[in-house]
């Protein structure tokens, strides 16, 4: 039991967090990559925007590095990484009593980071160093979390955003490479999938069961179903319906579309999805993408935003 | 607290050169005013002699460093308070200063009779004056005085109020007079803030001093959130086996919004905003990610006026609709009780000492600072008389407005001030100026006196608890007796010492 207003507010802690995350780290390899002049480099940066995904081509055309800088710092976009983490500690300020100092202390460290007033010229000096650490120190949020919060209902309420917004964004990277927002010309080139399997965090992982060899079915198959990596779809789904589960019998009424039902579905869609269906990638990761947002809006119509007469006591 | 008043003292203080390379307190030699740690003859006052020796071993960089120290680990803790600018908005830190502030054991026994039995009589008065308002028919305290005062709820008359205590949380503001003695200049009885202040300097005193903490047998403060918790449950307790507690707060934009997360963390109880509650046939009810949930006593940190739209003011987005009716029904406890901002108004304040002699038979153990009732002919007179010496407050007024500070202002100011009050005496009354202790503090890098104030803080539910500690607010300027933290105050630890382990 607890407010619903705390676990509104744990939930988009997760899903700012995870944003914040994906970025930088789509980010940061595509600033390695465009380090090279070819068409590989040309491939990552297209991939990298596409995923960052709504930004309208702008009239001046923008290096690669003004690009990660307005995505880091421009205050007017809500999508920005400065955007995410400002409203992640500003939610995490609303339930300062929910969650435990170490926890909060790393949120806010992250915050001064990236608000500071030397955030900027820290980014200019080196801002591959400075990816890198805005991403490490995600990580030792989550680490702190782990280690230090009950991992009860707030918890998965937390979780339940990070593996919404996961699942949502890896839709939408494999999606512009090999489903309908793909390029003009079939993803083949090595290092160009490279880089993709990097803004997954995934090339390292993949190596182990795949060796050198790449593939883009391979790819989209480890990104898509593998049970055991954290940032492949599957697994993401896995623990969005573990957590539900965990979370539904609480609930005293039952709707109709229950979040927890939507969950499972889609977990099973991709625990029995057929290999050969990879093949027409974008059908499998579009109901990815549009099934995440019935689940979103089915956690708020139980946990959350739930009209009142139905909860009255009689 | 009085704002104002910047008395230009500086040239009070004798400041005496020192070759020494550490921050020699011979430097600090503060002359009129009382000071906490030296004796009008300039040797240390013998409980501060453990700190001071401590600060000899220190080099101003090591001190330095400390502050540093200190200030970061508040900037992380995210301990600030919001300030809202035209440009933009930032957080920052209450200053906070690293020397803790030392009262020895016997001072302290009295502070804290004289706290007790205080707050027994006002809620003795408000029970009355909700009541049977004997003291109004007894002539004691003027009818009009409490009936007429904007903070008189008439929507409490005759309520149940639980062990008839209406004030639950008290954060009285004492200050020294020139002879030392401690006196009462404001009873808060509505919604004081600062505690959590207390327990987050004592966090880091503990970790500046450790030594010296030890060694000077320091009374607890920790057990603050602990005993709030069960003054809270104490109020529902008859009635209900566990009482659901929550903090209720205006909301993350509000300045005191660190301190009701601290408090309800430490507590372990729901922090709810007005948006999170429902009331239905006169229950109160939080929405949880299960559906409604009971709630039985609310500790709130929002005025009267906005606790109900539909009780007191209407546009109030901050409350819950129908949570007066709940009260009055008997089915939520809200602490403290509505209507306890009569009792700390500025002229009731000056009847406390009849106060406490009407219900409890007993002189005030703590007493006020001399406070001239304009409405009375004679004192009036008194106060026309002196404009140049005194200090004279609007009574519904705070935060320095409707305010003269005689000694500062003009003859022109002074004459306009007296039409004002031959117009409407009953609305004024006049203090002398005020002459608030020095501590020790350290200001950029060297140690000087600062003026302080002491606000302790007091318990009351089925019994009364006064916290041994305190916030003693500091005025950063030199010189200044502004100590309230929107005017540039800051903040310090305060040790209460326990008996007998006094170092010599």
């Amino acid at each position: 039991m607890m407010l619903a207003r705390v676990a509104d507010s744990l939930y988009w802690i997760g899903r700012y967090i995870e944003r914040a995350e994906h970025l930088c780290r789509i980010s940061e390899v595509m600033l390695t990559a465009t380090l090279d002049d070819n068409e590989s480099a040309t491939e990552v940066a297209r991939i990298a925007l596409a995923a960052i995904g709504d930004h309208e081509e702008s009239e001046e055309i923008l290096t690669p590095v003004e690009q990660v800088r307005n995505l880091l710092f421009d205050r007017d976009d809500l999508g920005s990484v400065g955007a995410s983490l400002s409203r992640a500690r500003e939610n995490a300020r609303q339930v300062r009593d929910q969650i435990t100092t170490e926890t909060w202390e790393r949120l806010n460290i992250l915050y001064l980071r990236v608000t500071g007033p030397y955030a900027e010229q820290e980014f200019a000096q080196s801002a591959s160093t400075y990816l890198h650490g805005i991403i490490a120190d995600l990580h030792l949020f989550k680490g702190a979390a782990d280690a230090t919060m009950s991992h009860g209902e707030g918890w998965r309420f937390l979780l339940l955003g990070v593996h919404l917004e996961r699942a949502q964004r890896i839709a939408r990277l494999l999606d512009v490479c090999f489903g309908d927002h793909a390029g003009p010309t079939p993803m083949t080139d090595h290092l160009a999938q490279m880089a993709v399997l990097r803004m997954a965090c995934a090339l390292e992982p993949y190596l182990r069961v795949y060796t050198a060899e790449i593939h883009p079915l391979y790819v989209l198959q480890y990104l898509l179903f593998d049970e055991d990596f954290p940032r492949s779809i599957r697994f993401s789904t896995a623990r969005i319906q573990e957590y539900l589960d965990k979370l539904a019998p609480r609930s005293t009424v039952v709707s109709r579309a229950g979040p927890e039902r939507l969950a499972g579905r889609l977990n099973a869609r991709l625990e029995f999805a057929d290999l050969d269906e990879t093949l027409g990638a974008s059908a499998i990761l579009g109901a990815v993408v549009a099934e995440c947002s019935r689940i979103h809006h089915a956690v708020y119509e139980t946990f959350i935003d739930y009209p009142l007469e139905q909860r009255l006591p009689a | 607290m009085q704002n104002l008043r910047s008395l230009d003292s500086v040239d009070r203080f004798r400041i005496v050169e020192t070759s020494r390379a550490s921050l020699a307190p011979e430097r600090y030699r503060p002359e009129r005013f009382y000071d906490e740690m030296f004796a009008a003859d300039g040797t240390v006052r013998p409980h501060y002699a453990a700190l001071e020796e401590r600060i000899a071993t220190l080099t101003p960089a090591e001190l330095g460093e400390r502050q540093r120290t200190l200030e970061q680990s508040f900037l992380l803790q995210g301990i600030t308070f919001t300030v809202y600018g035209a440009e933009n908005t930032t957080e920052r830190i209450i200053p906070t200063d690293l020397l803790p502030r030392i009262i020895p054991s016997a001072e302290w026994a009295r502070i804290e009779s004289g706290l007790t039995q205080r707050l027994r009589a006002l809620n003795l008065f408000l029970a009355d004056i909700y009541g049977a308002q004997k003291i109004l028919a007894d002539g004691i305290v003027p009818r009009d005085l409490v009936l007429g005062a904007p903070s008189y709820r008439r929507e409490m008359r005759g309520l149940y109020v639980p062990h008839n205590s209406y004030v639950n949380v008290c954060g009285s503001d004492l200050i020294r007079d020139g002879q030392g003695e401690f006196a009462v200049l404001e009873d808060n009885l509505r919604v004081p803030s600062g505690v959590s202040y207390m327990l987050a300097n004592r966090d880091a005193a503990k970790r500046t001093f450790p030594g010296t903490y030890r060694a000077a047998g320091v009374r607890p403060v920790e057990r603050y959130p602990d005993l709030l918790l069960s003054t809270l449950k104490s109020l529902a307790g008859d009635w209900r086996p566990n009482p659901q507690v929550v903090v209720m707060t205006p909301g993350v934009y509000n300045s005191a919004y660190y301190e009701h997360a601290y408090l309800a963390r430490l507590m372990g109880t729901p922090l709810v905003e007005g948006r999170d509650l429902v009331v239905h046939d006169n229950m109160v009810y939080m929405r949880t990610t299960e559906g409604l949930r009971r709630v039985d006593v609310i500790y709130r940190r929002v005025d009267d006026d906005f606790i109900d739209p539909l009780t007191f003011r209407r546009d109030s987005s901050l409350g819950v609709a129908g949570l007066f009716n709940a009260y009055r029904a008997g089915n939520v406890v809200i602490a403290n009780a509505p209507g306890t901002g009569v009792a700390d108004d500025k002229a009731v304040y000056a009847f406390v000492p009849e106060i406490i002699r009407y219900y409890l038979g007993e002189d005030a153990i703590l007493p006020n600072v001399e406070t001239y009732l304009c409405r009375e002919a004679a004192q009036l007179d008194h106060v026309l008389g002196n404009l140049d010496k005194l200090v004279v407050k609007a009574v519904g007024a705070s935060g320095g407005y409707g305010m003269l500070v005689g000694p500062h202002a003009t003859q022109a100011e002074r004459d306009d001030f007296a039409d004002r009050l031959k117009a409407d005496p009953s609305n004024y009354i006049a203090q002398p100026t005020i002459q608030l202790s020095t501590a020790p503090c350290l200001v950029e890098g060297a140690i000087e006196p600062r003026h302080v104030d002491l606000r302790p803080f007091i318990l009351a539910g089925q019994k009364i608890v006064v916290t041994p500690g305190a916030l003693t607010r500091v005025a950063l300027k030199r010189g200044s007796l502004v100590v309230n933290s929107s005017q540039g105050g800051g903040s310090k630890d305060t040790w209460v010492l326990a008996d007998g382990e006094q170092q010599p």
